[in-house]
């Protein structure tokens, strides 16, 4: 859950990029490390193999900037997307204040959607929280992609999207819809801390 | 190196006598998932949010190791360099369960931040006060506030 320090009017939140293998959880990150300057951000800790595949995490801690009186920051997790790592899925998930999870739009990959998507609620089910009561956002990422390779955002939203969350097409490596998407997830999750209850 | 900052006001004192006691050069208070609830030493947030991260990983996977072997949890870790040594723990408290991790130089040692690190838990635990009721905390119209940041920060 969000930590909030009242006496220093500070906030800080935990948003987990989650989704199955190269579907460009790193690449959103990445694309955020290059655009945000270097005052508001740190260091970005990639636990990757040799071959650049996530094994543990991408970490990327961002300060967001004052709202509401409270300095606020993020800090952003991707979770490896490899079925193999799903043991240390489960640990970054830990805490999480909110998920984005990445799609990767290619036809060919909707099952593998399909089964992080699963997975992602099986993981959650395993810490007891219900997946309704966590903000979370769906990315179609690679929507650069030819036409005929890839499913359009309303296939996807039909094939993904049932509990209707926000949705937003993306290609992380040119950045499109990468800030639109970090939006989309801040706002849920800082509207639950404006809530009255919050759960 | 600068001072000690908490989220949480109760842990200040007991931190600031382990610091003292132990020779800890820094020192995290963190949930299990990284969030940071104190520090000592730590010069920008942002570093501290990275070593919180990465400790309560290590924590993490050493843990569910425990789990798979049948073992309780390992109670600490420690690893030894030239000129630092970390020290990584985690221990129960009215709050629920909580993690410190402590670097030390040469001027002190593994076996004096253990030692130490056993009268901080029990101070911690002394003093923790009940968890505060939620309350709100943002207005209902931090949108435009979240948006302006979010522009700033993209340079848009």
């Amino acid at each position: 859950m969000s930590l909030v320090n009242f006496t220093a009017r500070e906030i800080t939140c935990k948003i987990v990029y989650y989704g199955p293998g190269r579907s460009g959880k790193t690449t959103n990150l990445q694309y955020i490390y290059s655009r945000v300057p270097e005052s508001r951000k740190g260091r970005m800790v990639s636990l990757a193999t040799q071959t650049d595949r996530t094994l543990f995490f991408d970490f990327l801690p961002l300060e967001l900037g004052t709202i509401s009186g409270f300095s606020t920051r993020f800090q952003l997790y991707t979770v490896p997307g490899q079925v193999y790592y799903n043991a240390t899925r489960k640990l970054v998930l830990q805490g999480a204040d909110g998920v984005v999870f990445i799609a990767d739009s290619q036809v060919r990959q909707l099952d593998e959607n399909i089964e992080s998507l699963q997975n992602l609620h099986a993981n959650l089910l395993e810490q007891g929280i219900d997946v309704r009561t966590v903000p979370v956002v769906l990315q179609y990422n690679k929507q650069d992609l030819p036409r005929d390779l890839i499913l359009t955002h309303t296939e996807l939203d039909e094939a993904l999207n049932f509990r209707a969350v926000p949705s937003y097409p993306a290609d992380a490596l040119s950045g499109r819809g990468v800030f639109e998407t970090l939006k989309g997830i801040s706002e849920q999750v800082l509207r639950r801390l404006s809530e009255e209850a919050p759960k | 190196m600068t001072g000690t900052r908490a989220v949480e006001q109760w842990t200040v004192a007991p931190l600031e006598r382990f610091v003292t006691e132990a020779g800890a050069r820094l020192t995290l208070l963190m949930t299990p998932a990284g969030q940071v609830l104190a520090q000592h030493g730590f010069a920008r947030a942002v570093d501290v949010m990275s070593a919180a991260a990465l400790g309560a990983a290590i924590v993490s996977s050493t843990g569910e190791l425990a789990r798979m072997l049948a073992e309780r949890d390992f109670t600490a870790l420690n690893h030894q360099g030239v000129k630092h040594g970390i020290f990584l723990s985690g221990f129960e408290s009215p709050r629920g369960r909580l993690l410190a991790l402590v670097v030390y130089g040469p001027d002190s040692s593994v076996g004096l931040v253990s030692l130490f690190f056993e009268e901080l838990v029990r101070d911690l635990v002394a003093t923790c006060p009940p968890p505060a009721p939620k309350k709100p905390v943002l207005a209902a119209d931090f949108e435009r506030e979240l948006n302006e940041s979010l522009a700033s920060l993209f340079g848009r």
